[in-house]
């Protein structure tokens, strides 16, 4: 069991990895606006005007 | 064709395919020209995406006037730029606020077109506020081209400047989102070690990996403490040094007493460590705060784009001709030249020309005031239809508006009184709580066994620990908040909570709260066979499509088609003319129209080539749900009055109609806070329902006030609760609400006094180890919690 004296140290350098990263989400307003980016997937980064067959606005 | 639908903004179309276009091989009909020149820029613009994504209709584009596309060029005077911006190196920063925003998709839209152009550095819009963060090179592309930019897109921009609290709440939040992050990810870990030791206990755990599983607790333990638990310690702090006892102080003290035991005990290979417990804690604490701290800032955003209604700009006149300055550096004497439809930047003198303004924003009155040279004018109103040129009186910070916003900021950052009340009971548990400790700890050291003395002090602590105590008011109240929010009722004191239940009186505004606060048709008498009462209808109002007037906005639900019209002039507070198929057409008051008969109660007149044609009788209607709301309140016991400044006898009929317990009409602001106190002398509890800024100062004297959806925000600003939809009725399930709320917390609170009488006796005779202290500290949070939650389902 002596792995652990090696493993629990590797651990808590990805958590201080995931708390500086967090902590750079917050500074850079990334919590701001949480509805905008959930749906920013869905359009397209480029638009270039293609026919569409599909229409689903009435 | 009556379900015919505007492509862009889904009203029904009714001028035919008068404009159409081609959109992915389809022609789709329009019901304007600015809808249809809205959604031609957005689909050469190649976003056509928009129509497919937006999950709410778009609202109708007016067709800007020219007059205000030259108004935004004001805004590219540098001293006024300087005024509303912040410069960052080569780039200008600046907030928006942009209306008009109905989805997540209309903040895609404007974002990308703003950023094909190259000088835009970034542009960031937050749709749940409705602001947008912009940089850009101000000396390569002009302010105004950019507003028109989005303009052209169907929304209007103008410049915000977000106050000083606003950004403190901000950077508030921030934090808390920090300190969430870093006692959150850390108990996981804290926990996961604690398992380990948990199982060590029961199948045996080497001495050397005990020790170093819990020299890793207290390390990981350390950052939350001093981090995420730093507000409660400080908080504590200051509350000892002031001698008030709050909720803070058995908190810190229950959470350095068992680090330090737990500190004590990894150091020196002895008793039980309960770094688990101490991040628990801190972290459901903290998840508390968070929540209840959003909810007020949300409350506050959604509040505070009123900052907005602030005149940026003003044009002065100077020697060397009008200018265009910052309205802010307006000083008294200067003289100013307002235009039809701008909205005054200062407190002043009307020194020339004649017009009517709204000011609905400062006086709830929705109908147009008209000024006179002499007569005293107020910023933030708007000047609807003549050319003013007014001697400024009060600097913009010092207006009634300026005056009325720092009042109202001031009501804003008070702390709910509900946690004040655990608070009392907090100082009176920890005085007691603390002498039974040391007293426990005395009684064990001298008589009983001086071995044992100070674990039994720390399971007493940590059951007494008043954990549950704590979370039992403020979770109820988040819950209590967040599902009040999802109903569309956006609580901004939460002190409003707890006095809802003892409300007894309720006192109602009657125009713009009991009734709709606008002009409709009432009834039409018409005064000539040849046209029906539709046509004249519709005649009167393609007319009215040319004024901004309020009464102009009564007909617009009455145009069945669009007709031609050659030569509209519209008179200042008189009327409008025109020719309509080569007759003569005037539509206003009976002497614009030049009638010497009059029907009574009629206020608008339609004439045709001097034919008298039709009379219009315009009345404030009362909003449909309102007479099912009073009778089912009446039901459960309110007493209902109303308060209205309207002195005719519509008060009185309304009253009847709606079988009021009392009315007064003809109330100034100072006469309804009179009435309003004279009830609170009597003892009675009073909520108080209103719309405009003459309600606020009632708004001040009720025990709860509330503002309707219309009302002026500045009302809103003032009201402890803001109904966010047009639906009087949600004061029903506002009412029910603040009954559930408390008796949620009248069990949370029960439940957690009585486990602690029950525990402390056990602990004080030694009969409760520490650890069963912590399961019996946890599951009482536990239920004091999933309580709470309960708030959310219903």
């Amino acid at each position: 069991m002596s792995i652990i004296y090696v493993l629990i140290p590797i651990a808590i350098f990805f958590v201080a990895m995931g708390i500086w990263i967090f902590f750079w989400a917050v500074r850079s307003k990334q919590f701001e606006d949480l509805e905008k980016e959930g749906l920013s997937i869905l359009f397209d980064e480029d638009n270039k005007p293609k026919p569409s067959a599909d229409k689903d606005e009435p | 064709m009556g379900d015919l639908k505007c492509f862009h903004c889904h009203e029904p179309v009714l001028t035919g395919d008068r404009f159409t276009l081609q959109i992915d091989g389809t022609a789709q009909p329009f019901c304007c020209a600015g809808c249809q020149a809205v959604a031609d820029t957005i689909i050469q613009n190649g976003l056509a995406d928009y129509y497919r994504f937006r999950t709410e209709s778009a609202t109708k584009v007016a067709a800007m006037p020219a007059q205000l596309a030259a108004e935004l060029e004001n805004f590219d005077q540098p001293e006024v730029l300087a005024d509303i911006s912040r410069q960052q190196g080569e780039l200008t920063e600046l907030e928006l606020s942009i209306s008009g925003m109905s989805c997540a998709a209309c903040a895609w839209l404007i974002e990308k077109q703003l950023k094909k152009q190259p000088q835009i550095a970034s542009v960031t819009i937050n749709s749940s506020t409705q602001r947008a963060l912009l940089r850009w090179d101000s000396k390569a592309l002009p302010l105004s081209q950019i507003l028109s930019r989005i303009a052209a897109l169907g929304y209007q921009a103008s410049p915000f400047v977000a106050d000083q609290e606003e950004q403190t709440f901000k950077q508030e939040l921030n934090r808390y989102l920090k300190r969430l992050a870093v006692s959150g990810i850390l108990t996981m870990q804290v926990m996961m070690l604690a398992f380990g030791l948990y199982f060590g206990e029961f199948t045996g755990i080497e001495k050397s990996h005990e020790g170093y599983l819990r020299w890793i607790s207290l390390l990981l333990t350390l950052p939350v403490l001093l981090y995420a638990g730093k507000p409660f310690t400080v908080s504590a702090w200051r509350s000892i040094k002031a001698r008030q006892m709050n909720m803070d102080v058995p908190v810190s003290l229950a959470l350095w007493y068992t680090y330090l035991a737990s500190s004590y005990a990894t150091v020196f290979h002895t008793g039980e460590v309960y770094f688990e417990s101490v991040c628990m804690f801190i972290f459901l604490l903290q998840l508390g705060k968070f929540f209840e701290y959003r909810a007020r800032a949300q409350a506050r955003e959604a509040t505070s784009n009123l900052l907005k209604i602030m005149p940026v700009t003003a044009t002065q006149l100077t020697d060397s001709g009008p200018q265009a300055t910052s309205a802010r550096r307006l000083q008294p004497g200067d003289r100013i030249l307002v235009k039809a439809g701008e909205t005054l930047p200062a407190d002043g003198i009307v020194l020339e020309g004649q017009s009517s303004v709204d000011e609905s924003m400062l006086t709830g009155e929705y109908r147009p005031i008209s000024k006179m040279a002499g007569e005293q004018v107020l910023a933030g109103s708007i000047n609807h239809d003549g050319l003013l040129t007014i001697q400024v009186t009060e600097v913009l910070a010092h207006s009634r508006l300026g005056q009325i916003i720092q009042l109202q900021q001031q009501t804003l950052s008070q702390k709910p009184k509900l946690v004040e009340k655990t608070d009392q009971l907090a100082k009176y548990f920890v005085e007691r709580l603390l002498v039974i400790a040391v007293l426990t700890f005395g009684l064990w050291y001298f008589w009983w066994n001086p071995d044992r003395a100070f674990w039994v002090t720390l399971s007493v602590l940590v059951a007494t620990c008043p954990c549950a105590l704590s979370l039992a008011t403020p979770t109820a109240i988040t819950c209590a908040l967040a599902r009040l929010n999802r109903q569309g009722i956006l609580i901004k004191n939460a002190q409003a909570l707890e006095a809802l239940p003892q409300i007894t009186h309720i006192v109602l505004d009657k125009t713009g709260t009991l009734t709709e606060g606008k002009f409709s048709v009432e009834s039409v008498e018409m005064l000539s066979t040849a046209y029906t009462e539709q046509q004249a209808l519709n005649l009167i109002a393609n007319l009215e499509r040319y004024s901004e007037h309020p009464i102009a906005r009564a007909f617009a639900p009455y145009q069945t088609a669009a007709e031609e019209l050659q030569q509209v002039t519209v008179s200042v507070g008189a009327g409008i003319s025109g020719y309509w198929q080569q007759h003569a057409v005037r539509v206003g008051s009976a002497s614009f129209c030049q009638l010497s008969r009059t029907v009574s109660g009629a206020m608008v007149y339609l004439t045709i080539n001097q034919q008298p044609i039709a009379a219009v009788t315009l009345s404030d209607r009362v909003r449909p749900e309102v007479p099912a709301l009073l009778a089912s309140l009446q039901q459960q016991g309110y007493q209902l009055g109303m308060l209205t400044g309207d002195s005719s006898s519509q008060a009185e009929q309304l009253a009847s109609e709606l079988q009021l317990n009392f009315m007064h009409k003809g109330c100034t602001p100072e006469q309804k806070v009179t009435h309003i106190q004279q009830l609170i002398s009597e003892g009675k509890q009073v909520l108080m329902l209103g719309d405009g800024i003459n309600d606020s100062p009632g708004f001040n004297a009720a025990h709860i006030s509330v503002a309707v959806h219309s009302g002026a925000d500045l009302s809103k600003n003032q009201a402890d609760v803001v109904l966010l939809k047009p639906d009087v009725s949600l004061l029903a399930a506002l009412l029910k609400g603040g009954k559930t709320t408390a008796s949620v917390i009248r069990q949370n609170l029960g439940w957690s006094v009585g486990y602690n009488l029950i525990i402390i006796p056990l602990a004080v005779a030694g009969f409760v180890s520490p650890y069963i202290a912590v399961i019996g500290m946890s599951f009482s949070s536990l239920l004091v919690v999933s309580n709470s939650l309960r708030l959310l389902k219903k």
